[in-house]
């Protein structure tokens, strides 16, 4: 997704307008996307800098009255250790032919965002059935406490200091699982 | 001649087990914890035959129920007073004192008889490892647990989790978060 800015013409905040002018500068020197920004409260315009084809890590940073957005733009860090998928009509978790439990929390990590949630099926790229069981499995090792580091960031992450009965530990069973 | 003397010792002899019930289910525990009290496992096992041996209980703690039933499970108390009833849930009950939980499994498994009380007197349930060392020192075989304990993601070395086999790929235009 290319970052997205809004802003409107009536009230403008002083500090906007270096948001604006920073992110226009930051666009063409780390070759953002597009953005759209709405100078002007009745229209939006779109431009498009670079094609957008890396994977990104957007930092903002903030001192004073300066906001700085950063893109890093890099190659994934998954590319080495990447299982290659043979059969080329199966998605990669049917292909490698696991059976996959909520205990699992090293195959679950990699279908999961920083923030502890499930990524889209147009992302993971598994099939319908493999997406709704992954994403169940995902919930239980959550809700087991078995994978404390990928929540978000205000979130208590010591699985023991939760909520009253929610913080015992509790495993499942996942031949509960609906998929159908 | 000798040998038989000591067959005779170590057959009458009462065991001291060690058990670890971190991330166990406390009834599918209790089965097995009660074998082992009540002496079921040796061969010269009869009801009457005082056989059974000691087993040390650590972590009790940190038991694992299936799904929600820390909420769901119930306990019923009654005082014998008029209006003397009370129901606590399992996690009420475990918050208050943490080995009851794993006690009541393995009382309730047992049958209702005389040889209970004197059965449950072998059971040491302790909530964390701090065992006393007079206890620790009679033990001389560890029981199997009977679900693996989970490893949390957080645990794993850093570089473990980077070089772990991947299954996908993140999309070329993906932005991280
Ligand atoms: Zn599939």
């Amino acid at each position: 997704m290319p970052g997205v800015i809004r802003m409107c013409a009536s009230g403008v905040n002083p500090k906007f307008h270096i948001i604006l002018q920073n992110a226009l500068e930051v666009g063409v020197i780390h070759g953002f996307g597009s953005f759209k920004v709405n100078v002007l409260s009745d229209g939006i315009r779109t431009f498009s800098v670079t094609a957008n084809l890396r994977i990104k890590e957007i930092i903002t940073i903030e001192d004073g009255n300066h906001i700085r957005i950063t893109a890093n733009i890099s190659e994934s860090d998954r590319k080495p250790y990447l299982v290659k998928n043979e059969n080329d009509r199966a998605c990669p978790l049917c292909a490698s032919g696991l059976h996959v439990k909520h205990t699992d929390v090293l195959i679950l990590s990699q279908f999961v965002r920083s923030d502890g949630c499930m990524l889209p099926r147009r992302i993971t790229g598994l099939c319908s059935k493999q997406q709704r069981i992954v994403s169940s499995l995902v919930t239980m090792a959550q809700k087991s406490g078995l994978m404390p580091n990928l929540n978000p960031a205000n979130s208590n992450r010591d699985p023991q200091k939760r909520y009253k009965w929610e913080k015992f530990n509790k495993y499942f069973d996942e031949s509960t699982i609906k998929w159908k | 001649m000798s040998l038989k003397r000591v067959q005779q010792w170590a057959t009458f002899a009462r065991v001291w087990h060690i058990y670890d019930a971190a991330w166990q289910n406390p009834f599918d525990s209790a089965k097995l914890l009660r074998k082992h009290l009540m002496g079921m496992h040796k061969p010269i096992y009869h009801p009457l035959n005082d056989c059974g041996d000691h087993v040390i209980v650590i972590n009790s703690k940190y038991i694992a129920l299936p799904g929600d039933e820390w909420k769901k499970r119930v306990y019923f108390h009654h005082t014998g007073y008029p209006g003397g009833a009370s129901w606590t849930l399992a996690w009420e009950l475990h918050t208050k004192d943490p080995t009851m939980i794993l006690k009541k499994a393995v009382y309730n498994s047992m049958a209702g008889n005389l040889q209970r009380r004197y059965t449950m007197e072998r059971l040491h349930l302790f909530p964390d490892t701090e065992v006393p060392e007079n206890l620790l020192k009679n033990v001389s075989n560890q029981l199997e647990q009977l679900r693996p304990k989970p490893k949390r993601l957080d645990h794993y070395d850093e570089n473990y989790v980077k070089e772990f086999p991947k299954l996908i790929d993140l999309p070329k235009d993906y932005v991280l978060r």
